[in-house]
Parts: structure tokens; sequence; C-alpha cells
């Protein structure tokens, strides 16, 4: 128990100090903007008051270890000033913080879907016949397209099929359209979600990985001890697939969070990903940085929660220094 | 001892056999194939004129695909099939380089992250665990937010962001290796650590992997530069073409070919490269 | 009397690179009730194919293409291979082609009453054959529960802890506690032949149990089969490229080289050098360094 706790420690504090270092690597790049750097990063027109504030923010009237133990130091307790243009005068993280939570239900939700679906689709289709073979191409040649093309695609088939329900920009409701508003609100959500089950190659990435892993299962001697002894091989084998699943879920994560900006963006969805590309359009440094750290701090989170989780279910890897 | 013989079991092959081995080529051939035209566009492209006020021409806006202009013009008259040609010049080399430091960067990370046990090995293994909590397509919208950046420093960006995904890979085979009794061998042999780690191990045992991963990152520049021209405000900006800005012209509500093929395009080219990095890597795999 | 396991002609075909190969060619043996046959051989020789086979646990294409295997249960004989011939197909060629779905179908359909109580099986490399997130108290536990379905929960650990004794664990409490991982190779082969033997087969196929085991550890795990087989009173197949051990628990002996039967004869008959004998045979015991006619002191 001591030695579990010991790691579990060991593992946060690690996290911590990513998470120091990633945002040190953010911190410098702001810092590596051409000329001025106070110029370089606010909007046109910034009154110089502002422009003070923002310096002392960022600490760039100081050197960039000083500077960076400033800002570093404002941005734990969670302030990372105000928006400039996105919301002018809001507190960054007042905006960010909701946004980020509902792409993360989006990003994650859909995750948890495409990987049910994988699941069951390397359980059913072991592979090596020549039918799940053909499936699995076509598998292969549809889902492999970039985001924003399946978006496109998406929205042009149902503007031509179902009268003008989607805009390339957004979601229009005619008269005549059954679903009541309150859940239509939710369609471009559903949509979106669709949109990345189906693109960036996941689902076929997903598939290959948990294929593999469930054959190397099927194929291992305990597997065929516990035929002998004459027991269920069920039960075994989905207790020895949850930490493949779950290291799947964790390391494609970051993947999803990067489908999920574009695709917010074309559905035009309130979420953390549009925030980020329009705040970063009318250059709202503030609002782009803080952001960038959120991302980067749930990235380093869910790894944590996995490696936890994982050493509770699996004993070797707290055993091997995990 | 009688009969305690070296040689393995006899055990199934770990490959179900010549099944597999037969349908190999044809899925070699084809993502070849696309991958093989693809390059060569780009190669040719620049060589090409393009003047981008010249093709304008509004006479033939929207024609369908004729002789004279194999897949059509768009909405203001450019022929699609030139822009094509033209829209690879955007990615080609930049996804040659993102892969020449993947690559590189990535093998030699790996290598020294799995062979070396002091600082050094501790510090690489610390530097690509951070390089691998970035989100690639955030950081690459931050730093476009800063920099403004071309083509080739997205590109260079990307190379290094996935570094630490091939150096993982590198630096597994390495461990596992290292313990190997054919390895332990040469190494009583007398032969120099560099030389087992680059030959024996990074281009005999890593090449397959290395060639899949080359194509993921060639296939994920692609995406990132026809995604940000997509988007509009940073890549490649109209009137210069780019896969990604043609598909952008359904905003403007026109026809069906001018976003149609250059969308086709993207999802061809890009299902190809990792097929081909695939099927390669899976072919010297079963060539062993 | 009747045997209880009858096997003839039997063929397993493997694909490889260069084509089909043939690990098993007609090989046929039978084990009588209460008997322990040894199958001797060296790598490579189809010994653990064919134990395979008869188990029923080969996956790869095209596996079992031929022959027939009898396994008498209760005063009932099942054929664990009937049906096979609809399954495979040989083509002008000489290849085999199987529907290996269908048959895995039948595998496991003909083979679920028989697993564990009618045979059982122990491997090689023990510690791969645990299944490594549980404890192997609750391994030994779900092999006794399957035996006797009735047992309270409490009654259930302490038949587990018995048999952690009984395959001579110094601290079975301790063993009942850990992880595979964390038990040696012979800890973890003890824990195997208890999780078998806990299911009371008529039938224990032992495939090559020491290899990888310490001469020591060796030594004690053979004796504790000689052991608990006799006591059990279960028959076995005991398998090992090891002459001196077949001999030690084996009442009859086949000699086994590139998928065929070579020899059989009893041990005794072996040892004395009674009867004609095959070179390879003689080769193997003269390799192992028994003087013929003085074994009986060795052994």
């Amino acid at each position: 128990m001591k030695r579990i706790f010991l790691a579990l420690l060991r593992r946060i504090l690690g996290g911590f100090a990513l998470l120091l270092g990633a945002s040190f690597i953010i911190y410098m790049t702001v810092r590596a903007a051409p000329g001025d750097a106070i110029d370089a990063i606010s909007p046109m027109g910034t009154p110089p008051e502002v422009k003070a504030q923002l310096m002392a923010e960022f600490g760039l009237d100081r050197g960039p270890l000083a500077g960076y133990g400033v800002w570093a130091l404002r941005s734990l307790c969670g302030d990372f000033g105000d928006s400039l243009v996105f919301a002018p005068g809001e507190r960054v993280m007042a905006v960010a913080l909701p946004a980020f939570g509902r792409t993360l239900l989006l990003a994650g939700g859909a995750l948890l879907v495409c990987l049910c679906f994988a699941l069951l689709w390397a359980a059913c289709n072991p592979g090596g016949s020549r039918r799940s073979q053909l499936l699995g191409a076509s598998l292969y040649g549809v889902t492999s397209a970039p985001s924003f093309v399946i978006a496109v695609a998406f929205a042009q088939a149902v503007n031509e099929l179902v009268y003008r329900l989607v805009d390339a920009r957004g979601f229009v409701t005619p008269s005549w359209y059954p679903i009541p508003i309150a859940c239509s609100s939710m369609m471009p959500y559903l949509f979106a979600g669709i949109t990345l089950i189906l693109s960036d190659g996941l689902l076929i990435d997903l598939v290959n990985y948990l294929r593999s892993e469930l054959q190397a299962l099927r194929r291992s001697p305990f597997i065929a001890a516990i035929r002998a002894k004459g027991a269920r091989v069920t039960g075994h084998l989905l207790k020895n697939m949850v930490v493949p699943i779950l290291s799947a879920y964790a390391s494609r994560l970051p993947v999803v969070l990067g489908g999920v900006v574009i695709v917010e963006y074309v559905f035009t969805l309130d979420g953390a990903g549009y925030v980020l590309l329009e705040a970063s359009k009318n250059r709202d440094f503030p609002m782009v940085v803080g952001l960038s750290v959120l991302f980067t701090a749930l990235v380093i989170l869910v790894n944590i929660i996995s490696d936890v989780v994982k050493g509770w279910l699996d004993a070797r890897e707290v055993a091997h220094g995990g | 001892m009688g009969g305690d013989h070296p040689s393995q079991e006899c055990k199934a092959p770990s490959t179900p056999g010549s099944k597999k081995l037969r349908s190999l080529p044809l899925g070699l051939y084809l993502s070849g194939g696309i991958v093989a035209l693809v390059f060569l566009l780009g190669l040719i492209a620049p060589l090409i004129p393009y003047d981008p006020a010249a093709a304008v021409d509004y006479q033939r806006q929207l024609a369908g695909p004729s002789w004279s202009h194999l897949l059509g013009c768009d909405g203001q008259g450019r022929d699609i099939a030139l822009r094509i040609v033209k829209g690879t010049e955007a990615f080609f080399w930049p996804g040659i380089l993102a892969m020449t430091i993947a690559v590189i960067g990535g093998a030699a990370c790996g290598a020294c992250a799995g062979y070396m046990r002091g600082w050094v090995g501790q510090a690489v293994r610390g530097l690509m665990q951070l390089l691998d909590t970035l989100p690639r397509l955030v950081f690459i919208v931050l730093l476009c937010t800063i920099l403004d950046p071309g083509m080739y420093l997205i590109a260079t960006t990307a190379g290094v962001l996935f570094i630490p995904t091939i150096a993982a890979i590198c630096r597994r085979k390495v461990e596992t290796l290292a313990s190997e009794d054919y390895i332990l061998a040469h190494i009583a042999h007398g032969f120099h650590p560099a030389w087992i780690l680059g030959y024996h191990i990074l281009w005999l045992q890593c090449r397959p992997l290395l060639i899949r991963q080359a194509c993921t990152v060639f296939s994920y520049v692609l995406f990132v530069e026809t995604a940000l021209s997509y988007l509009g405000d940073y890549g490649v900006q109209e009137p210069w073409p780019s896969w990604g800005n043609m598909v952008a012209q359904t905003r403007e509500g026109v026809g069906f070919w001018p976003w149609f093929v250059p969308a086709v395009m993207i999802v061809v080219s890009i299902a190809a490269l990792l097929a081909f990095g695939n099927a390669i890597a899976r072919r010297e795999e079963a060539m062993r | 009397m009747r045997p209880l396991l009858r096997v003839r002609d039997l063929t397993v075909v493997f694909d490889t690179a260069e084509g089909q190969r043939k690990v098993v060619d007609g090989v046929s043996f039978a084990v009588g009730m209460g008997e322990t046959l040894g199958i001797l051989g060296e790598s490579g020789s189809g010994k653990t194919i064919s134990s395979s086979a008869v188990l029923g646990l080969i996956d790869d294409t095209p596996g079992v293409c031929g022959g027939e295997i009898v396994f008498t249960q209760g005063d009932h004989e099942i054929s664990l291979l009937e049906g096979l011939d609809t399954c495979v197909t040989q083509r002008p060629d000489g290849l085999y082609v199987k529907d290996n779905r269908r048959w895995m179908q039948h595998v496991r359909r003909v083979m679920t009453p028989i697993w564990g109580c009618g045979m059982t099986a122990v491997f090689q490399n023990p510690r791969q054959c645990l299944d490594p997130l549980e404890r192997i108290g609750a391994q030994v536990e779900e092999s006794v529960g399957l035996a006797a379905p009735h047992l309270t929960a409490a009654e259930r650990m302490q038949a587990a802890l018995d048999w952690l004794q009984k395959v001579q664990m110094r601290d079975p409490l301790r063993v009942y506690r850990s992880y595979p991982h964390e038990l040696s190779g012979g800890m973890c082969q003890r824990a195997m032949i208890a999780i078998a033997l806990a299911r009371h087969p008529a039938l224990l196929i032992a495939d090559e149990p020491t290899t990888g085991l310490d001469t020591t550890v060796r030594a004690e795990i053979v004796a504790l089969f000689h052991s608990l087989i006799q006591e059990s009173q279960a028959s076995m197949i005991y398998i090992s490229h090891d002459i001196r051990e077949v001999l030690y628990l084996a009442s009859r002996v086949i000699v086994m080289r590139s998928g065929r039967v070579l020899e059989e004869a009893t041990s005794e008959d072996l040892l004395l050098g009674r009867g004609t004998r095959h070179p390879y045979t003689a080769t193997l015991l003269h390799a192992a360094d028994l003087p013929t006619g003085q074994v009986s002191e060795t052994v």
C-alpha cells in the first residue's frame, strides 16, 4: 500500500514538473516573437496602459527566467489575465474553463464511442480472412480522411440531400423540421461527434491496435492453460484487455483534441477549439496562451490518471518502478 | 543432459502464412503508385509557370470537365487540374523536411534514451516526455499566432513534435534488443557500440518502423497544411492554390467539382501514404 | 480394458513461408487407464504439437488435418476429431484448406466437457502460463470451484491452501496472496500442478514441465509428479527431451523425430537393452550416458 502511495506521489510530482517544463516552452515561444515582443503580442490599437499591464503579466520587462517565474506564479493560481479581443474585459479562465468542459465532453465522448466500436470490430473480425481484410481496407479508406474534409463532405451531403439543414458555418432549422428546437440545438454536437469518430484515421488506428493486442492475448500461453483447466476464457480476456484499452484512450486523447479544434471551428461550436482559433485570429494573447496551457495540463492529467489506474489493476506496473 | 538442443521448438509460424504474403503486393502497388504520383507532382510543380492573376477567366466560370480543362474550372474560371498540381508545392518540400527531422531526431533520441544509462539518457528521456505533452495542433496554432510563420517553420515544428513518438518506438526496440544474445555477442566481439546501435539495431531492426513513421509524419504535414489553409487565417492564402483553400470554396457555395476534387486528393493521398508505410513495413517484417 | 486415450494417424499441418509443412505425420499411440506414457524427442520433433492437438488447443491454420483421437470419459467413448473431414479438403496440388472458424466452434463444443475434468495440461514456461493479473490463490480457487461448485468461499480458500500445501509450497499463505511475477519459475510450476490436479483429471498432459528450471528444482518437480500421480491414480502423458525424466516417470515410452513415431517400448526394455532398438534411440540413450544394464541404479 505504501509502495503504491509513493508511486502515486512520484507520478504526480513528475506530472507537475512536466507541466512546468511545457509551460516554459510555451512562455519562451511567446518571448521569441520578432521585434519588440509587446508590440508583436498585442492587437492593433491597444491603448498604452493595457500594453503596460500585458507587459507586467507576461514579465516581459524582466529577464527570461525571472519573467517566467512571475508569469508561472500567476498562472498557477489560475490567473491568465483578461481577455483582450475575444471577450473583452472578462477573465480568461472564466471564458476558457466552461468552453474547455464542453470540448472535453465532446472529445472524450467521441473517443469513448470510437473505442467501443473499435473493440467490437476487433473482436468480431480477428483478421486473416479475405472478408475482414476487405472490410478493413474500406474502413481504412474512409476514416483516414482529415476531419475538415469529412465535415465539409458531411455538410455538403446534408445540404444537398436534406433541405439546407446544415450550413458549412452553422445549423439552420427549416420550418418543417420534426425534431424539437431543444434537441436540434444538440444536433451540431452530434454531427461534430460523428465527424470526430470517422476522421483522422482514429478508428482504424484503434482497431489495428486493439486487434493486435487481442490476438497477442489470445495466443498467450496462459489463455491456453485456462482453457486446459476447463475455465471460461472470456472473463480473463476482458480483465487483461482493460490495461491496453485504457492506454489506448489516454494516448489517443491528444489526437482527438487536435481534431476537435478544427471540427468545432467548422461547425461553430462554442468550445475551447473554436475559442482558440478565434482568439488566435484576433491576436488575443492571454486567451491563446491560457488555452494552450489548459490543453497541455489536460494531456498530463489524463496520462497520470491512466498510469495510476494501470498500477492499481496490474501489480507488475508498480513493481517495475512506474 | 540428453538432447538439449539450441534450436527453437517447432511452433506455429508467427504470421499465418502464405495467404498474407500473396495478398500484399496489390495494396503495396496501389498505394505506392499514388504516393509516387503525389511525389512526382510535387517535384514538377515548381517547373510549371503559374500566374494567379492571369489564371482568372470569368468566361469559363464553373465549367465542367472537358478536354481542355480535364477537371473543369472553379468559380473564378481557374483550371482545377492546374491548381491541384500547383497545390502540391505547399506541402511537398515542407513534408520532406519534417520527415527528415522527425526520423533522424527520433532515431537518435530513441537510441540515446534506450542505450545510455547515465544522466544523458535521463535528460533525453525527460525531454522526450516534455515534448510529448505538447498537443501538436494547439502548439502549431500558438506558434502561428505569435510568428505568422511560413509552411517551412510549421513543418519543422511538426517534425520536432513527432520526435518523441518515433523515439519511444526506437527506444523500446533498443531496450529489448540490447539484452539479446546476438547483440551481446557483437559487443563481446569488440564492435564499436555506435556501429552496433546505428547499423545492427537502427538500420536492420528499426527500418520498417521508421519507414512507417516517416509516412505518418508526411501525411501529418499534408493534413496540417490543408487544414490551416482551409481555415483560412494561416497557411496558403488566395490567390495561391492549396488543396486546403480549394476545399474552402464550399463557403462560397460554388458547384461540386471545385471542392470535391481537392477533397478527394487529400483523402486519397493521406490514405495512400499511411497504407504505403504499413505495406512496406509489413513486407520488410515478413521477409525476415 | 479399454485405453483412456487412443490416437491414430494424427496429422498436423502448418503454413510456413515455404509452403505447407507436416509437423506431425501419422502419429499413433494409446494411453491406458492409470498409465504414464512418456513421449521423448528433441526440439522440433512434433511432440508438443501432438499433445496440443489432443487437447484441441491448436489455433493456427490449417492445424489438425487428419487422424482419429478417441477419449474415454466414464462409459462413453468420445471421438474428438469427428467431423474433421467435413472441414478439411485436400486440393489436387496437395495443399490442405480448412474452414478454421467452423472447426474451432466444433472443437469448443466437443472439448468443453472434457477440458479440466477429462484431460488437462501443465505447460513449459510456467510464469507465462498463469494469468498475470490475478493472485495465485484466485487461480487455484477457480479450479477448485469448477471441480466442486457447492463449496462456500471459506471452504474454497481452505481447499486451495490445501492444494498449495500438497504441491509442497513452503509458505502456502504467502503464495496464495502473491502474483505470478513475484514467484520463481519452480513455484509457478508447482502452482500450475496444483491448478491442474485440483480438477481431478483422468489424464494429465505434462508438456516439458521442467524446461527452463534449475537442476535441483527440476528434480523436485519430477518427484512431485511421481508422488501426486501415484496418489491420484490419474493417467499421464509426460513429454520431455530429457530421457532420464521420461524413464523415471513413464512405464512406456514413445520416441519421436521429425513428426513421426520412431519406436515404442516399455521403459524396462529400453533400459535393459532388450529387443531391437532404433539407432536414434540408441544415440539418445548413449548421449544421456546411461550404461545399459545398470540403469536401475541411476534412476
